[in-house]
């Protein structure tokens, strides 16, 4: 065997690893695109707003003091929920939000680290204490959802849970102070 | 102690060194890597065909969120 | 390998007791939180379990299978002893106390805080000093590797390093970095915490220093599994590698691109805004590149061997290969778990569609399939070809062998497939008890209990591990001597510097550390987060 063969069968090889890594480099490249163009077009996202807030204080006053929990429609008509996420409990522990209208949801916590989800939806975050986790998003369908704590925050996470109730147009009412409570069921 | 009717996992004996003859190599180059293109091939389209497919019928169907 | 095989063999003794030990842990809280364990244990004994199988699995059995492999390569992949033996043994009992000193607390449920230990949740300070000696003994061997790595390269001045070696020391490079994180959240975060030295605690900080740590962690698991494929996997087959130079690549490109990835575990976090999450995931898309080489090469690799063998036409090859040789069985089933790891990884890290699935079933499932899939069950293979070297003995018999990684991909894909369902349907992480009453877990109910059955076949293909290592260490038949290390189609006899070391690559990591966790890092010095109190679990 002279080394001229042995060297452009190695450079063949290389050759048929470079194809290989370009045709998949063109796969990746094409996926990542996909997520490019919705997240630009459809506003999909992430939730990163990044805004502080001081974990010890928040339950004393301004926008998460307990009368300003849970879902609020102002003049404009746009709907913001606001709740509470604190060893073992999500305050209200249960929320009212409209079907196909979008929805701002906003969550802090005094304590430790907790998250949530809202089943059947792509609503996620973290809640982290020193920040204001905000969610945006359109309810689909109506239906009555969980949203369970389900990040670790202690011996008693698995009984942290909420419930959304996602109401059609007609049936989402608020009072005179623009808020809106879960129907009793 | 080893008899010669005690068998031994992963190689038998005769195939203890496992000599690659280069000829025989040399052959088998020739077709090599078609198979494996094709096998990983098919494998990393699937999982793109796999992920477009949850992508548009599950994330995208549960609504915008950002 | 004189006293360097009992090296070797201690540490796999550590790590795979531990294995055992959280293999028990992990079906019992499969049971308890099914349907049929309803009213079985207390919140309070699950996530003490649950600390303690992730602790183990996660931080036990994988440094310690890793700096035995590592010792094993060192002196097998180089011909030459291993330097610093003292030093070795000495980083094997600090890391053995570690383990005792976490553990200590774990079962007195001081530390209930489960292996990623978000703070303000704060446990006893003996937890985490036990973590810090471990990793600090994993330190000790990084820097004997290198130390054996830059002997050998003295006394075989121009030569290429021996794969194997390359690979491990491009992991114990890429450790070195990846532990910086943890460290500091630890050293200057938690424990000051658990010593009540300081009241609060910034959790957005800790949360980040963490993540630098937690993906790259899983690829300082994942590449002693290549260092198999690439090395160990076409000699087995009866076959070449069919590039060393690819194996080279694959393994600095881990080491580049492991690293500045880890705000993909932050992707729900709201202290980080999108542009630094989008850079992470370009990033990440990147680290999926050796991966795809890699299953390009090996089964290229395994193609020459099925063929050598007689195999013709586009597929007979795989038939054709020896599939009765553990090695070769396990790199099989190795590879359909990474496909489906791999798949939900790649959903894993899609930007926004990480809200599908974030902290669902759907993210256990993902781990525990590739971890405990791909990478743990060429773990077993490994063992299986480098204890009887060490031992001086051989297995009896393939068979059981073959039965208990049969048994380990079948649990782990009858355990993990539902879960994936589950994280879809919403079915969220680290409970110790579902309300089967409500409508909707109701109806999760029946698939809990399929991943349940999955579970219990691990258990019992992890207890016939145990066995099959047992039997081999008593057996009678003495070892053969057989090569290890797999030929290359075309054995390097010159490879460029880059490809031979590792300073330019250090440079690369540093750069693009600072790139993707530079201001993400700072922004917590320059403006703290408002601090959370400590909360004490102990």
């Amino acid at each position: 065997m002279t080394d001229h063969p042995a060297e452009l069968h190695e450079r063949r090889i290389l050759g048929t690893e470079l194809l290989w890594a370009f045709g998949v480099g063109v796969l990746i490249a094409a996926t990542l695109s996909v997520i490019v163009f919705t997240a630009l077009t459809r506003d999909i996202n992430p939730p990163s707003n990044v805004e502080r807030i001081d974990p010890k204080t928040l339950h004393l006053s301004g926008e998460f003091a307990e009368q300003n929990l849970g879902t609020t429609v102002t003049a404009d008509g746009g709907v913001t929920v606001r709740v509470i996420a604190t060893q073992f409990m999500f305050v209200p522990r249960c929320i009212a939000v409209p079907r196909q209208r979008r929805v701002t949801l906003r969550f802090a916590t005094p304590d430790v680290v907790h998250g949530l989800l809202i089943t059947g939806t792509n609503v996620n975050t973290m809640v982290v204490p020193g920040f204001v986790a905000q969610v945006h998003t359109e309810f689909p369908r109506s239906a009555d959802l969980l949203m369970p704590c389900h990040e670790y925050c202690g011996l008693g996470h698995s009984e942290m849970w909420a419930t959304v109730q996602v109401v059609p147009e007609d049936d989402f009412k608020p009072d005179q102070d623009g808020r809106v409570s879960c129907a009793q069921r | 102690m080893v008899s010669a009717d005690q068998p031994s996992a992963g190689d038998v004996p005769s195939e203890a060194a496992d000599p690659v003859d280069e000829a025989a190599l040399a052959a088998v180059m020739r077709v090599v890597p078609l198979g494996a293109a094709v096998l990983a091939g098919s494998a990393v389209a699937l999982l793109v065909i796999g992920y477009l497919a949850i992508y548009l019928l599950v994330f995208l169907a549960r609504g915008m969120v950002g | 390998m004189r006293n360097a095989e009992r090296l070797c063999l201690a540490h796999f003794c550590v790590a795979f007791a531990a294995f055992l030990g959280a293999a028990m842990l992990g079906a019992w809280q499969m049971w308890v939180r099914s349907p049929l364990g309803a009213n079985i244990g207390t919140p309070g004994q699950y996530f003490m379990s649950v600390t303690a199988h992730g602790v183990a699995m996660a931080y036990v059995l994988s440094t310690f299978f890793i700096m035995g492999f590592g010792y094993f390569v060192a002196v097998t992949a180089l011909g030459r002893p291993l330097p610093g033996k003292v030093w070795a043994w000495a980083a094997f009992w600090m890391a053995v106390l570690g383990v005792v000193m976490a553990l200590v607390p774990i079962l007195l449920g001081q530390a209930s805080v489960l292996f990623t230990f978000y703070p303000p949740l704060t446990a006893s300070p003996w937890f985490y000093i036990g973590l810090v000696l471990v990793v600090a003994g994993s330190w000790v061997w990084c820097v004997l590797m290198l130390v054996a790595m830059r002997a050998w390269k003295r006394e075989n001045p121009g030569q290429p390093v021996p794969l194997a070696m390359f690979g491990t020391v491009a992991n114990a490079v890429m450790w070195l970095w990846t532990t910086v994180g943890v460290a500091v959240e630890l050293v200057f975060q938690v424990i000051p915490a658990s010593f009540g030295l300081v009241q609060t605690v910034d959790a957005g900080l800790a949360r980040t220093l963490f993540s630098w740590t937690l993906h790259a962690i899983v690829y300082f698991w994942l590449i002693p599994a290549y260092i198999a494929f690439y090395t160990m996997v076409p000699r087995a087959a009866g076959g070449r590698l069919y590039s060393d130079t690819m194996g080279r690549v694959t393994f600095i490109l881990f080491l580049i691109y492991s690293l500045p990835v880890g705000m993909h575990h932050l992707m729900m976090d709201p202290q980080h805004g999108n542009g630094w999450k989008f850079i992470q995931v370009l990033l990440t898309a990147f680290v999926t590149v050796p991966t795809l080489l890699t299953i390009f090469t090996i089964s290229a690799s395994l193609e020459i061997a099925g063929r050598l063998r007689g195999g013709r036409g586009l597929f007979g090859w795989i038939a054709a290969l020896p599939w009765e040789r553990p090695t070769v069985l396990a790199a099989g089933l190795a590879f359909v778990m990474l496909g489906f790891g791999g798949f939900g990884g790649l959903i894993n890290m899609g930007y926004g569609m990480n809200a599908m699935v974030h902290n669902t079933s759907w993210v256990t499932a993902h781990f525990h399939l590739i971890f405990g899939g791909s990478v743990v069950i060429m773990y077993f293979a490994i063992a299986y070809e480098v204890w009887p070297r060490l031992a001086g003995r051989e297995h009896p018999s393939p068979a059981p062998l073959r039965l208990q990684l049969w048994l380990w991909f079948l649990g782990m894909m009858v355990m993990t497939l539902p879960w994936h369902w589950l994280g879809l349907q919403g079915q969220w992480r680290r409970v110790a008890n579902f309300n089967y009453a409500d409508p909707i877990i109701a109806g999760w109910g029946p698939l809990v209990v399929v991943s349940l059955g999955g579970g219990l076949v691990l258990l019992a293909s992890a207890l016939l591990f145990v066995r099959n290592l047992a039997v081999l260490h008593r057996s009678p038949v003495p070892t053969l001597q057989r090569p290890l290390y797999a030929l290359a189609v075309h054995p390097p006899q010159r490879v460029p510097a880059a490809l031979n070391g590792f300073g330019l690559w250090n440079v690369l990591v540093l750069i693009l550390m600072l790139l993707a966790y530079g201001y993400p890092l700072a922004q917590f010095v320059i403006a703290p987060s408002p601090a959370a109190m400590v909360h004490r679990v102990n």
